[in-house]
């Protein structure tokens, strides 16, 4: 961090923001949202969009923020870390000080360098990426939880419900799977519960006898698994029948359908750490008649955390009576808020200070009921 | 029995189920070898559409009210059989007979497209994510004493060993009592003077390309109620481990792909057993370079005479 810096920028963008607001009263603020439109991953784009528009209306239904109108403005960064920096620059000559976005964790890197360096603050609903924010930006937020809120999550499952003799943790030598069994065999070690077994297991292998025989003979009692379902699947199907029957639990990436279809009868009762289904939420049930209204889709995983992103920049707006973003981030960081998503805060980095996971237990049919905790 | 050694009982069981269904794919690849000499790559695939007819067939026989297992497993059985044999029949007239007799290199290069070929084929009629196949047979027989370790054997299990002894029987018996099989042995030995004999050299190959699909369509059985998944990337590494069974066998011998497919088999699973199982695959291929750098030839093949 560079002090001189940051106060030289900001006295620039305090006097910016005076000659701004002399002229400016009375009229709309521009609120960019950048994701991608175009391109492969455009359907997670829309969602982004659809969350962040609806609370732009909602909102300005209302009268607006402080009598100012909001509008929000759509960038395509087609999930593409180059045009990502194009669309960073522009929103920047755009005389834009509010992002909502980016949505690919790749592109959102790239773009919070400039919106850091130019005094724009950015809020991204969906880049789960740990490494956006550990470069500790000022302006850079998050209003969706990170991947690795899921190992502690289950951790602390772990330790305080499940409380194993004989732990195992099993996953399938991908960065997002060993990654958050690293993460829950560390947590729990430092709690005093020691893993008996640690083991990979290579993705679409089918024969898991040998794994299963091992895990008997090592008396396990308790699996983690950090992959995803295809795999997972297979283990629970030959580990019932091969006798193994033990509780397994799983990140997000084993919530599918798919498990269901492939472990049949074998995965009634799994636990899985997954984000919570913020639609189903009967607070928010006028919010989703609003988007059923529009003809939209609000079960998208994105669109009530860019609802919630519009939320919180909005309140801190109404709170401090400016739309500098500096002030803002303040206000973010010192502050609780009341949104969509449930009540949130920002911890130094900008990340969330509740995590978004919760854990399930996931049925035979398909279904699954959240474990309050 | 101590803990220790019922543990490696169990890992043998376990072992000799997935080596017997290697051995089942092998034959195909080493009958083919050991005939004219050039490497069906497409092998593999044909155990995944015996697989996918398999899964076809199991649900169309259930939604059709036919409850009876017995009988939707031996009708599913000879489905696949009938398909994958076309299939194999098939991959032969279209990519290999007519290159017959020109470098080696070009019917490797077709096997390899027809390999691709097919994959994407199945992949766009069915559909690229795992589909799952209802559990048929479950449960099965535990002995052992349960405080110390508990052995157990599914039915699935005894149902592969079965089958597959007795496919393997009949193949033994075919190649070595019948004219047919007795055709086939001549081909292997010479097959210019074969044709030269009078013997239909052409029909002889096809029969072989069909006996070797009709293995690995009954491996697509076995395997896929075993399992229960299937998708269509499964007939790649299946084809490369039945493979790498029949070339530590010695390629173009039957007996020498049973034994490759048992020991590989076998060494997978006590590899997992006191290893971490993800190293299981290193040691399988590191065993294969090692027996191929001290028997060229493989366990039970002849040393090819050089014919100056």
């Amino acid at each position: 961090m560079k002090p001189s810096h940051g106060i030289f920028a900001r006295t620039l963008i305090a006097a910016g923001t005076l000659l701004a607001a002399l002229h400016a009263q009375a009229e709309t603020l521009k609120i960019g949202i950048a994701g991608p439109v175009t391109g492969p991953v455009a359907q997670y784009g829309d969602m982004q969009k659809i969350g962040a528009m609806m609370a732009i209306d909602r909102i300005n239904a209302a009268g607006g923020v402080n009598g100012i109108s909001l509008e929000g403005i759509i960038y395509d960064d087609a999930c593409d870390p180059k045009q990502a920096v194009a669309v960073a620059n522009r929103i920047v000559n755009d005389e834009i000080r509010h992002v909502i976005g980016h949505l690919c964790s790749s592109s959102t890197e790239p773009a919070s360098d400039i919106y850091e360096e130019e005094g724009v603050m950015m809020i991204t609903a969906a880049s789960t990426s740990p490494s956006i924010t550990e470069k500790g930006y000022e302006l850079i937020f998050r209003t969706i939880g990170l991947d690795s809120l899921q190992g502690k999550l289950a951790a602390d499952h772990i330790i305080n419900r499940v409380k194993p003799r004989n732990l195992a943790v099993i996953h399938d030598k991908q960065q997002y799977g060993e990654g958050l069994a690293t993460t829950v065999r560390d947590l729990l070690a430092k709690a005093g519960i020691e893993t008996v077994m640690f083991e990979g297991v290579t993705p679409g292998d089918k024969d898991f006898s040998a794994l299963i025989a091992k895990l008997k003979r090592n008396n396990v009692d308790f699996v983690y698994y950090g992959g995803y379902h295809p795999e997972l699947g297979l283990i629970l199907r030959q580990s019932r029948e091969k006798g193994f029957d033990v509780p397994f639990m799983g990140p997000e990436g084993v919530v599918n359908a798919d498990l269901a279809a492939i472990a049949g009868k074998a995965m009634e009762g799994v636990l899985a750490t997954a984000p919570k289904s913020f639609e189903q939420n009967p607070e928010n049930a006028a919010l989703v008649a609003a988007f059923k209204a529009r003809d939209e889709d609000p079960s998208g995983p994105f669109v009530f955390t860019a609802y919630a992103a519009v939320q919180v920049l909005t309140d801190a707006i109404k709170a401090t009576g400016e739309t500098d973003p500096y002030t803002l981030a303040d206000q973010l960081r010192a502050n609780r808020f009341d949104t969509t998503i449930g009540e949130i805060g920002f911890d130094d980095r900008g990340d969330l200070t509740e995590s978004t996971f919760i854990v399930y237990q996931l049925h035979a049919d398909g279904s699954k009921t959240p474990i309050s905790e | 029995m101590s803990e220790t050694s019922l543990y490696v009982l169990q890992q043998l069981i376990n072992g000799l189920t997935i080596g017997s269904t290697y051995a089942l794919i092998a034959i195909g690849y080493t009958m083919v070898y050991g005939i004219i000499g050039m490497i069906n790559f497409a092998h593999g695939e044909v155990y995944m559409i015996g697989s996918y007819t398999t899964f076809i067939a199991i649900i169309g026989l259930l939604t059709l009210g036919v409850s009876s297992l017995p009988i939707v497993l031996l009708l599913a059985l000879i489905t696949a059989i009938v398909i994958a044999s076309t299939y194999g029949y098939a991959i032969e007239r279209v990519a290999y007979r007519p290159l017959r007799g020109g470098p080696r290199l070009i019917p490797l290069i077709t096997a390899i497209g027809m390999s691709i070929f097919l994959q994407n084929y199945i992949r766009l009629a069915q559909g690229s994510r795992d589909m799952a196949m209802p559990a048929l047979v479950t449960g099965g027989i535990q002995f052992g004493d349960p405080a110390v370790f508990e052995v157990s054997i599914s039915w699935m299990q005894m149902i592969i060993w079965c089958v597959t002894l007795v496919s393997m029987t009949a193949l033994a018996l075919f190649i070595s009592r019948s004219r047919l099989g007795r055709a086939c042995r001549a081909c292997a030995q010479d097959l210019k003077m074969t044709n030269l004999l009078g013997i239909d050299t052409n029909r002889i190959i096809a029969l072989t390309f069909i006996i070797g699909a009709a293995l690995a369509a009954v491996a697509g059985v076995l395997l896929s109620l075993y399992y229960g998944t299937i998708n269509p990337y499964i007939g790649f590494m299946a084809g490369l481990k039945a493979f790498t069974a029949a070339v530590l066998g010695g390629i173009g011998s039957i007996p020498g792909a049973m034994l490759g497919g048992l020991i590989l088999g076998v060494t997978e699973a006590l590899t997992a057993a006191f290893f971490p199982s993800e190293y299981k695959d290193v040691v399988a291929f590191g065993l294969l370079v090692l027996i191929l750098l001290f028997r060229p030839t493989g366990l039970l093949g002849k040393p090819e005479v050089e014919k100056v």
